[in-house]
């Protein structure tokens, strides 16, 4: 056949692989969600407990100025690697984490499966890889907004109050366990929620999931320790089995007398059963019923 | 001409359907028209070039380069799918720009290149609009412009024309065209056949997961001996003309059409018919208006193939 010209630019069949392709998705994942009704109003309040945990950790130091405003909560206000695991780990923190998640993770893939918008991505040069880790960014860019960055400034904070490193002497792990449980907690979420994502095209149906999922696990522990009294169902509880953790991480003595390896493990297989399933069902195509 | 796709034994199965069996074949650049009922095996071939399905036997090369996971090779590629794949709340230029920043463009250059896509299309009135009130031809015209706006060399286009207007359809299809003198290969697949008939001359035939017949609509016309040609010959004396044709044995039927002065002869041997057919014309003296063979079209072509 005659060609005439080429008017596209020629392609020499080299290509660079390029440095961050996951960031656009990311980037448009981060932006979608502060579009979101509500979400920056919550998002503001979320940051409340940081800020009153960093007052106490001022309040801390100038004990002897607030005697008579924080009589009773001289023991609270005791700052060691329990004050810094209450903040990160408590019901309410994770509560507070799970809302995100509906907010910034609920239509992370279901959205694309709803619009069939996996086969242009997959059409262009993006790994499968790549589109799991600009939607990872997501959940990472906002945990780590409530989770690794306050409890590195809290840290940051408690020494220029106290105004010399003897805190960080007597505690020089600190940072590196705020560092790996901020990473395991937004690790777990993230497979967490991108599998249940994966899981419906109706971003409502994801969010009632993902909320329905954390607490019932926490109800099912509840309902089977009344009847049978045993600790070891503790391990039902998503709640639970990170609290474990992070009584490890921090030093602390965990919350329910088993073996906090037992909770790792149970996070650790359903973040791979999670990945495994994720890895099937995030496809470019889908064509014969 | 060096083949732009080039596949070997290439089959897909999903469980116990058959999804593609054992095609091997080679595209050069221009318009190929991928052509199949529903469920014939059109996406699945689509797909499986696109690297977007792993095939269970064969392989696929664009330019020499197996495509399976060789994302590199997505940056030549434009593809257009069938079904609708937009976030409707989006604009045109909110969706077209979102898809460019996977190509690592630059900001300005994905400017550029959104603008000048939907200008292709007729778009770009329309750019600010969101894809939920775009009509249906507006969305394929969309669709089109994400698969043309990195100047992909390769375009895949998986039923383009679905579902338009004729007004529609022309406009795709002249903007499919329009791409063919630019030395681009273009793969347009469809199951209405006057469609891809209007676009190129160039087929596959696909049934069944099988590969028909690929080629020019008349050379694949051709290769069916077994199903005769039809003929048909406007003229100053069809009857006479007949009567000539009858005594030869390559001739198996003559009929007057209902157009005045028009016959049609059904032949086993279209180059004989042909061969003989001037001679006729200069010693009986008659003169010829017009010669057409009505079922030369790929209608004709994908009937006899597929059994009807």
């Amino acid at each position: 056949m005659t060609i005439k010209e080429k008017g596209y630019a020629h392609w020499d069949g080299e290509f660079l692989d390029k440095k961050f392709p996951w960031w656009p998705i990311a980037r448009y994942g981060i932006k979608l969600t502060f579009r979101k009704k509500f979400f920056k109003l919550f998002f503001a309040g979320s940051l409340v407990p940081a800020v009153i945990f960093l007052a106490g950790i001022y309040v801390s130091e100038r004990l002897e100025d607030f005697k008579f405003m924080f009589q009773e909560s001289v023991p609270f206000l005791q700052i060691n690697p329990a004050y810094f695991e209450t903040y990160l780990s408590e019901g309410f923190m994770l509560f507070i984490l799970i809302v995100i998640l509906i907010f910034c993770g609920s239509g992370l893939i279901s959205d694309d499966l709803k619009h069939n918008s996996l086969q242009l991505y997959f059409a262009r040069p993006l790994k499968k890889k790549d589109y799991f880790l600009g939607k990872t960014a997501v959940i990472v860019f906002f945990l780590f907004i409530l989770t690794l960055i306050p409890g590195l400034v809290f840290f940051i904070m408690k020494l220029i109050f106290a105004g010399s490193f003897k805190f960080f002497l007597t505690y020089p792990w600190l940072p590196l366990s705020i560092i790996g449980y901020s990473i395991l907690v937004t690790a777990f979420f993230s497979f967490y929620t991108l599998f249940i994502s994966s899981l419906s095209k109706n971003r409502r149906y994801v969010a009632i999931l993902i909320f329905g999922i954390y607490i019932s696990s926490d109800i099912f522990h509840a309902i089977f320790y009344d009847n049978f009294h045993s600790h070891y169902f503790s391990l039902l509880s998503i709640r639970a089995n990170i609290q474990q953790v992070s009584a490890f991480i921090f030093s602390e003595k965990t919350p329910y007398p088993i073996s906090w390896i037992y909770s790792f493990l149970v996070l650790t297989s359903i973040c791979v059963l999670a990945g495994f399933i994720l890895k099937k069902k995030v496809k470019g195509v889908e064509i014969v019923k | 001409m060096k083949p732009v796709v080039e596949t070997e034994h290439l089959s897909k199965w999903y469980g116990n359907v058959l999804g593609l069996s054992d095609v091997s074949l080679q595209i050069e650049p221009g318009i190929t028209g991928i052509l199949g009922p529903n469920g014939a095996g059109k996406s699945t071939f689509l797909k499986l070039i696109l690297g977007q399905l792993k095939p269970n036997i064969g392989t696929c090369a664009i330019k020499g380069e197996m495509i399976r996971n060789n994302y590199a090779l997505f940056s030549n590629i434009g593809f257009c799918p069938e079904q609708d794949a937009f976030y409707d709340e989006l604009t045109g230029w909110q969706f077209m720009i979102g898809l460019l920043k996977l190509h690592h463009f630059s900001s300005s250059e994905i400017e550029i290149r959104a603008r000048k896509a939907l200008e292709i299309v007729e778009l770009i009135e329309d750019k600010d609009r969101i894809i939920k009130s775009y009509s249906r031809g507006m969305r394929q015209r969309l669709k089109f412009a994400q698969a043309i706006a990195h100047d992909p060399e390769i375009i895949i286009l998986d039923e383009p024309l679905n579902g338009l207007d004729p007004l529609g359809r022309r406009k795709v299809i002249r903007l499919i065209k329009s791409y063919k003198g630019e030395g681009r290969t273009i793969l347009v697949s469809s199951h209405v056949l006057p469609e891809i008939e209007a676009m190129t001359k160039r087929i596959i035939l696909i049934h069944q997961g099988k590969i028909f017949a690929q080629g020019d609509i008349h050379y694949i016309r051709d290769l069916i001996d077994t199903h005769p040609h039809i003929v048909s010959i406007k003229c100053s004396d069809p009857r006479q003309l007949a009567s000539k044709f009858i005594q030869e044995d390559f001739v198996l039927n003559v009929n007057f059409s209902s157009t005045e002065g028009t016959l049609l002869v059904k032949t086993n041997n279209r180059d004989k018919f042909f061969g003989i057919l001037p001679s006729l014309f200069v010693k009986y003296d008659i003169d010829v208006e017009e010669i057409t063979s009505p079922d030369d079209n790929l209608q004709a072509v994908f009937d006899y193939l597929v059994g009807k």
